[in-house]
């Protein structure tokens, strides 16, 4: 890696930094068609089954709730530090921010399964063949709401755990790596963070704040 | 203003607006509760995108692909909702 582009197919770097910032944001524009169409349904069913859901709603942690997006947006502000000191070259810095924003993704994900916790044994998770224990308004709609909770907050957690993982790979490798090549890496694997936290920045009111 | 900055103030004005969002939500605003909910997380994306993801600096091909994707996001939830 003496050359100061990772790939042969770039000439300059300039241009490979270019190449992968514009990939990044089209992957991050297809997955927002992902979220989108499943926000959509939500919303569908809701205008469909507003007196089902409201009260359903109520029955999520709203604490956790808050205190899990407090714990995200401040995961993306130590990604944006990390992206700040990568362009300083300011190395320890940056794998400190990296850390510190790989943790609190596993504090939220350490939240988010406490919540599901609550709620198997409350009976309100209707997956993976648990019993459905619901004594509220319209009980069949109300568990759609529930199904729907849990496939919209598990496919996040999913993203957020893929998240986590290119960032631990990423400090793995980080003796082995180029300077240019740390830039690159830690301003694309920032904006598929920050997307990330923009998808939970929607979840958290259409699913918690659905009764209000 | 320099970045450090910039970040620490968006990052207080997102807390900010989480806290807006959740006060909000027990008052009753005879059911427009649900859309200025909407419209602070919209608030909060922006401010995301634009700092966070610094798309305010960025060239064209990425701002293209934020368009792309916000029209056919309008044309989704347009065309589905027009029919409810």
């Amino acid at each position: 890696m003496s050359t100061s582009t990772e790939s042969i197919a770039f000439d300059t770097a300039a241009r490979e930094k270019d190449a992968d910032t514009f990939a990044m944001w089209v992957f991050v524009g297809s997955e927002a068609m992902l979220f989108g169409a499943i926000v959509l349904v939500f919303l569908v069913a809701r205008l469909s089954y507003g007196d089902a859901f409201a009260p359903a709603s109520r029955h999520l942690s709203l604490p956790l709730g808050t205190l899990n997006t407090a714990v995200l947006i401040t995961s993306s502000f130590t990604m944006a530090l990390a992206h700040m000191c990568a362009n300083a070259a300011r190395w320890r810095a940056t794998i400190w921010s990296l850390t510190a924003t790989a943790l609190l993704g596993v504090v939220f994900l350490g939240i988010k399964a406490a919540e599901y916790t609550m709620e198997f044994h409350e009976g309100i998770a209707p997956v993976l063949g648990a019993p459905f224990i619901y004594d509220g308004p319209d009980p069949v709609h109300a568990r759609f709401f529930f199904s729907l909770y849990f496939a919209m907050t598990s496919l996040h957690a999913l993203h957020l755990i893929c998240g986590i993982v290119v960032v631990a790979g990423m400090l793995a490798m980080w003796p082995r790596t180029v300077n240019s090549s740390r830039v690159r890496w830690v301003g694309s694997i920032g904006l598929y963070w920050h997307f990330v936290d923009i998808v939970w920045v929607f979840l958290f009111p259409i699913l918690y704040l659905a009764s209000r | 203003m320099s970045e450090l900055r910039k970040f620490t103030l968006v990052y207080a004005g997102l807390l900010l607006l989480l806290a807006l969002t959740v006060s909000s939500s027990f008052i009753d605003l005879k059911g427009f509760n649900s859309a200025l909910n909407l419209a602070i997380a919209t608030a909060k994306a922006v401010l995301i995108g634009l700092v966070f993801m610094q798309l305010s600096h960025e060239k064209t091909l990425p701002r293209l692909a934020v368009g792309a994707t916000a029209l056919w996001l309008i044309v989704l939830f347009g065309l589905t909702l027009a029919g409810q």
